[in-house]
């Protein structure tokens, strides 16, 4: 293994112990090392958050250990970001808005998904949490969103998302729509015409990318 | 066996004898404002008027428990935090405006609220005012006492609480002590107020569930805390606990069988899980000493027909009715706010139809 390859493999390990110093640490190494920030991104703080991921599937690690991973995640972001070059290799992996449906502040598992699928390469805007359904078709609207993903916990919420599918298809957006939240089934995105179900965070980055597939 | 009226099924459900038919806790709170007109809000900001709406419900569908005062946000108002009431589209319940701790030093500087007759804490006022109808016709008074820890995910901003559970550990136990103060408080003002076989408690919350939290870090974080005030609501006389471990639990059930364990309680508990957790798992862990509940999947009542809402209460009721200690027919967690009337006629109607012990 080449010194390059053992710093990426010890910024995965960082970022699985959600140790935030030794993230930055790393990341800034990498830049002093001259290696490509986005590969450093992909092999690095990815492939950590894919392994927590897997890890929160198999519940080894619960959400207290995935906000910190987060945390020293972002802290290596926070340093690559800067020197990211758009070129053939940087792949563009699409626009996500993404919120928490109306009257609803619970947004633990939205800040889950959003964090996947930032990490992932989306481009994301954060609409928050108890967000209006024009809110939604405003933000899909002026960033020509090409994924809108909504998240509830209530009851009460959860029928304030089939409103913005309509919104979005009134003004003919290509914006494709996932759903997700204690309350929602595949049954009830499929009710309401979402493209798309995620029952946790990890699902629904699997969906995303299967949505910009097709 | 002749019919028995709602107060007689609850009761011989409670003493361990069978009733004439599975009783039904529709778990109806926000549903009820549907039945009188009643903006939602008001529900949850005027004691009197959430008495009102749940008596009328209660009424009118015929199900078997009384009104009682609770939500999931319970902690911030009574802190010194501020709440809003849900009077805006979708919302369900009360919720967090600003959370009364935002820092370590918010967590020294915070005053654990007492409870003086006539000048209660927060919501605890609004909640007395329902208590004294409940008493004046001879209703249990059913107060929140609980859960600590999913109360003090509130009071704290919730994201910095979380990461407190592996940074700071030492604040939040701080934390967990003031909040579990509160409602020690609250169980000694509330059975001295109406009298400990008066009152039933109401212990629950959704952030203990496993898709948050480890079971070691409900071992470190909730268990303790559960274990001191079911220690106190022992030691009041109080003889029923209605519990509601919100979600997905099934890896702290162990956790909640110790509870008992831990001050040989004799009174009874009532267990409302989510439908994550089977019935017969239930019934394994708690059958021989506890009243268990049904956990109907909640969005089904607000998504799914009549007819499918009977057929997944019959299967409840199938899975749950010869539970020793006795069964009642519930849903997992509140009736949603916005089902239809003829959702909750389909629990009744499963009751009558499958439920009866001849």
């Amino acid at each position: 293994m080449t010194s390059k390859d053992e710093l990426l493999k010890h910024l995965a390990d960082a970022v699985i112990e959600g140790d935030e110093d030794k993230c930055a640490e790393l990341a800034q190494e990498s830049l002093d090392l001259g290696m490509d920030p986005y590969e450093t991104i992909m092999k690095g703080c990815n492939k950590g958050m894919e392994i927590v991921s897997e890890k929160y599937e198999k519940k080894e690690m619960f959400v207290p250990e995935i906000l910190l991973s987060a945390d020293a995640m972002y802290a290596a972001l926070e340093l690559l970001r800067p020197h990211l070059k758009v070129n053939a290799n940087t792949k563009k992996t699409g626009n996500v808005v993404i919120g928490v449906a109306e009257g609803d502040i619970h947004d633990i598992g939205k800040n889950l998904v959003l964090m996947m699928l930032d990490v992932a390469g989306y481009t994301i805007f954060d609409v928050g949490r108890d967000v209006s359904v024009d809110t939604f078709v405003q933000k899909a609207e002026e960033v020509d969103a090409d994924i809108v993903a909504m998240s509830a916990l209530m009851t009460t919420s959860m029928v304030r998302m089939g409103p913005v599918i309509e919104g979005l298809k009134n003004k003919g957006l290509k914006a494709k729509v996932i759903v997700g939240g204690a309350p929602i089934s595949q049954n009830y995105a499929d009710k309401i015409g979402a493209d798309g179900y995620g029952k946790d965070a990890v699902e629904a980055v699997r969906v995303v990318n299967k949505l910009m597939e097709a | 066996m002749g019919r028995m009226t709602s107060a007689e099924r609850m009761q011989a459900v409670m003493m361990g004898q069978k009733p004439d038919r599975v009783p039904v806790n529709p778990f109806a709170m926000g549903y009820c404002t549907q039945i009188v007109g009643m903006p939602l809000g008001d529900y949850y900001a005027d004691g009197k008027k959430s008495f009102y709406a749940q008596f009328m419900s209660m009424r009118l569908h015929g199900y078997d428990v009384t009104p009682m005062y609770g939500y999931a946000s319970c902690g911030p108002w009574e802190f010194g935090g501020e709440i809003g009431f849900p009077y805006g589209p979708g919302h369900s319940a009360p919720y967090v405006k600003r959370h009364p701790v935002n820092s370590i030093e918010d967590v020294e500087n915070l005053e654990v609220p007492e409870f003086k007759d006539g000048k209660l804490p927060g919501a605890y006022q609004v909640a007395d005012d329902l208590f004294q109808l409940c008493a004046k016709y001879n209703m249990p008074v059913t107060f929140q006492s609980g859960s600590t820890f999913t109360a003090a995910a509130v009071v704290a901003d919730t994201n910095m609480f979380l990461k407190w559970v592996l940074k700071e550990p030492k604040v939040l136990h701080q934390l967990l002590e003031k909040v579990s103060d509160m409602y020690s408080n609250a169980i000694e003002f509330f059975a001295n107020k109406y009298g400990p076989d008066h009152v039933m408690t109401f212990d629950g919350g959704p952030v203990e569930a496993n898709t948050l939290l480890s079971p070691k870090m409900f071992e470190e974080f909730a268990f303790p805390y559960m274990r001191k005030l079911h220690k106190k609501i022992a030691d009041e006389g109080i003889a029923a606990v209605l519990m509601h471990p919100c979600a997905d639990q099934n890896l702290n059930i162990p956790y909640y069988v110790k509870i008992r364990e831990e001050h040989n309680w004799k009174g009874k508990y009532i267990w409302v899980f989510g439908p994550e957790t089977p019935v017969k798992d239930q019934i394994a862990a708690f059958g021989d000493h506890d009243v268990v509940c049904g956990n109907v999947d909640p969005p089904s009542f607000q998504t799914k027909s009549y007819e499918e809402c009977l057929e997944l209460c019959r299967q409840n009721i199938e899975e749950g009715k010869d539970s020793p200690s006795g069964f009642i027919l519930a849903p997992g967690c509140e009736f949603p706010p916005g089902a239809s009337p003829d959702k909750l006629m389909a629990m009744m109607d499963a009751a009558e139809q499958f439920g009866r012990y001849d």
